[in-house]
């Protein structure tokens, strides 16, 4: 009754309607509590982002300032936060030591080999999984996991010798297969995830317009979920760029990635925390710049599916 | 769309540049291919480094390319990820190096897979290497590895404290003797007390190490946890002696020392917050320039107990492994790394090997490390540590929690004798 009377009241002039002024002000004064209450939501909000930012970033922060502290300023006790004296001079040693460009080089390859492979083999995979939901395709998805189940430094080992035996060892292609090891089966999972939440009506309609089953997946399918496919490449990635454990195994000379160079500033006589963390900072970048490049995907990717239902 | 096209420009784009850059560098950007060759070998040679020894070994390298026209290539890898890079690659028989610089306790692990290189010890070279080392390189009855740099703890103190008029005055008068570098337990333990005032520690106590302690049970007449049987001697009362006075240290160290190490020891020192401490000799020339203690820092031997002076060296030796197929070229490389042993001095790290290479430097400015590092070196009852391939698990597993349980007040001869039955139970 009460919402007649107000739709009413509103459409008519109030001086024809004294009696609709208290109303009207009620209205004003609860809008304006809703829009304060807004605001307080908000605002909190902000805060706990703000913190949230602060908890993740800060780790990153302190490696950035470290990176242009000198050197005794890199080990002060107690650590202050920002350089007493901002130097380049970390960026300098870092930068010149023998072998970090070609370790960013390898880096590069092993990771966008390593990100290709993921891709080429998990699409395919988790479509056939999700379109075709076999038994053998269940039990195939739940077995991908075990790879991750095993501890790495109980593969790397064995992974090392069947590479040198097969003569790869040492190059970044036998890197990427071991770290699309690491990839394969989260990227597999995600696909799996990203497929189900396109309705299958989709395909369906792509058939009767004459698509083959392929055809469908190309044009219609994938398009759909490129999200995804931005999401898992980003992750596989990462997971590559990152990785240390069989970098450390399986490459020498040629194929050596920065994760491993960034290690070296770590030696038993001491610990070089300029160098290392002014490397580590470089290295952030291409990381940085994907993410930034990709961000509206990712966004997009991590929320496909999430209406679904 | 435009986001779909520029993911595929993406993708296009890395397959090609990937493309390019494996063709380009022939599978991968760090450089050469691996040394391969018949059993005359060719002469490249790969060499495996910790990352803190490849400057030692950089002088030796050149020279060896002019001498023997074999090029070195260094494949350099952080300590903790080296032991096992070298288990996995000598267990698969397959090994990427012909030389590898192995720390002198790993040497008991890797005897099979090396190869001896007795030839190479002659009786001049066993008189200019510290008596310890060549004790080491001798394994089975074979030398197995040619020690190319070596280190042992000594003192390192704040001269300008020490100088300082009003401490020397303050010192007498407290302790009935001049103040000076400290050569005995009870000195070490005076001047700790005497400079732990206004802030500042008389020294640290570490730990989170053991080395420092085995120096301390030499020093006090025992062999270190094994005798020569290996029988576990640990809970001897040189060790407890040693733990005992390794623990009465802590009321004038900065506090948690159950968690001090090397690097935070260091720290301590370099930042002035810490008058003494035993360390490594070749921290003495990496003090930074900016450092407040920069200039300021002097040097002595190792402090002794009733056997004597006392260090426990820290060497590192190169060995070829059997599995190469450049014996030839790697055997001349490490002869090389012998004949110019000194050129390791001139590096960052500026240590060597041989007594000659030290006594050359030693009256230079800047190397006032050498002598003490030489007499603490030469010391009756400086010994390496047991030749067990179990070394490196008893360390992690017994002699550190023991110290950190010591220190942070535990009782001495209970650890002890527990540590005891845990080292029987890991050597069975």
């Amino acid at each position: 009754m009460s919402t007649t009377s107000v739709t009413t009241t509103a459409s008519l002039p109030s001086s024809d309607f004294p009696e609709a002024q208290p109303l009207r002000q009620r209205r004003g004064a609860n809008r304006e509590g809703l829009e304060a209450g807004r605001r307080s939501t908000r605002t909190i909000l902000w805060i706990l982002l703000a913190v949230a930012m602060v908890l993740y970033g800060f780790p990153f922060l302190y490696l950035l300032f470290t990176s242009f502290k000198t050197p005794i300023d890199t080990i002060a006790v107690p650590p202050t936060i920002l350089p007493r004296e901002w130097t380049l001079e970390n960026y300098t040693n870092a930068l010149g030591r023998s072998g970090v460009l070609a370790s960013f080089i390898n880096s590069i390859q092993t990771a966008v080999i390593s990100t290709l492979l993921s891709l080429v083999l998990a699409v395919p995979a988790a479509y056939g999984i999700t379109r075709y939901k076999t038994p053998s395709g269940q039990v195939f998805i739940m077995a991908a996991l075990v790879t991750r189940m095993v501890p790495p430094v109980a593969i790397g080992i064995p992974l090392a010798s069947m590479m040198a035996s097969v003569g790869l060892s040492d190059t970044p292609i036998a890197l990427s297969i071991a770290h699309t090891t690491i990839s394969l089966p989260l990227s597999i999972w995600l696909m799996c995830s990203f497929f189900e939440s396109v309705p299958r009506d989709l395909e369906e309609a792509a058939t009767v317009d004459g698509c083959s089953r392929l055809g469908a997946l190309w044009r219609v399918v994938i398009p759909v979920v490129s999200g995804g496919i931005a999401v898992t490449a980003i992750f596989a990635f990462l997971a590559s760029w990152n990785e240390f454990l069989f970098a450390l195994l399986m490459t020498a000379i040629r194929s050596q990635t920065t994760p491993v160079v960034i290690a070296n500033f770590q030696t038993q006589f001491g610990l070089d925390w300029g160098s290392m963390t002014a490397l580590a900072a470089v290295y952030s970048i291409p990381v940085i710049l994907l993410t930034l490049l990709l961000q509206r995907k990712i966004v997009a990717g991590m929320t496909l599916g999430a209406v679904k239902g | 769309m435009s986001t779909r096209n520029t993911i595929s420009k993406l993708v296009t784009l890395g397959g090609l540049c990937t493309a390019v850059a494996l063709v380009a560098t022939g599978c991968g950007a760090g450089g050469p291919a691996p040394s391969s060759g018949g059993s005359g070998g060719s002469s490249s040679i790969n060499v495996l480094v910790e990352a803190g020894g490849h400057a030692e070994l950089t002088g030796v390298a050149e020279q060896c390319k002019k001498d023997a026209g074999i090029d070195v290539n260094f494949v350099e890898l952080p300590y903790d990820g080296m032991f096992n890079r070298l288990s996995s690659e000598f267990s698969s028989g397959n090994v990427s190096f012909d030389v590898a610089a192995l720390d002198s306790v790993w040497l008991p692990s890797f005897k099979d897979a090396v190869q001896p290189m007795d030839e190479l010890f002659t009786d001049d070279v066993k008189k200019d290497i510290f008596p310890a080392l060549v004790k080491e390189a001798n394994v089975d009855g074979h030398f197995i590895g040619m020690p190319a740099w070596t280190n042992a703890e000594i003192i390192l103190y704040r001269k300008d404290l020490f100088e300082d008029a009003k401490n020397k005055a303050d010192f007498q008068a407290k302790y009935g003797y001049e103040l000076a570098a400290p050569k005995t337990w009870k000195q070490y333990q005076d001047v700790s007390e005497f400079f732990t005032k206004d802030g500042m520690y008389g020294t640290d106590v570490k730990g989170a190490v053991e080395t420092e302690w085995l120096a301390h049970v030499l020093q006090a007449g025992s062999p270190m946890v094994l005798d020569k049987d290996n029988n576990v001697v640990i809970d001897n009362a040189a060790h407890k002696e040693a733990l005992d006075f390794y623990v009465s240290l802590a009321k004038d160290a900065p506090s948690g020392a159950a968690q001090v190490d090397w690097a935070a020891a260091q720290n301590l020192f370099n930042q002035g917050k810490t008058a003494m401490t035993r360390f490594w000799a070749h921290a003495y020339r990496q003090i930074p320039a900016d450092a407040p203690v920069a200039g300021k820092v002097g040097a002595a031997a190792m402090i002794g107990g009733s056997a004597g002076v006392a260090g426990v060296p820290g060497p590192w030796y190169l060995s070829v492994p059997k599995a190469t197929k450049n014996t030839d070229a790697a055997k001349k490389f490490v002869k090389c790394a012998y004949d110019y042993n000194d050129k390791g001095i001139e590096s960052k790290l500026g240590l060597a090997s041989r007594i000659s290479a030290f006594q050359k430097y030693q009256d230079q400015p800047g190397y006032e490390s050498f002598k003490p590092l030489i007499e603490t070196l030469n010391g009756q009852a400086t010994a390496t540590r047991p030749a067990t391939a179990k070394w490196q698990q008893i360390v992690d597993t017994v002699l550190i929690p023991l110290l950190q349980k010591a220190v942070a007040g535990g009782d001495t001869s209970a650890l002890l004798a527990d540590a005891k039955k845990q080292i029987q139970d890991l050597l069975k």
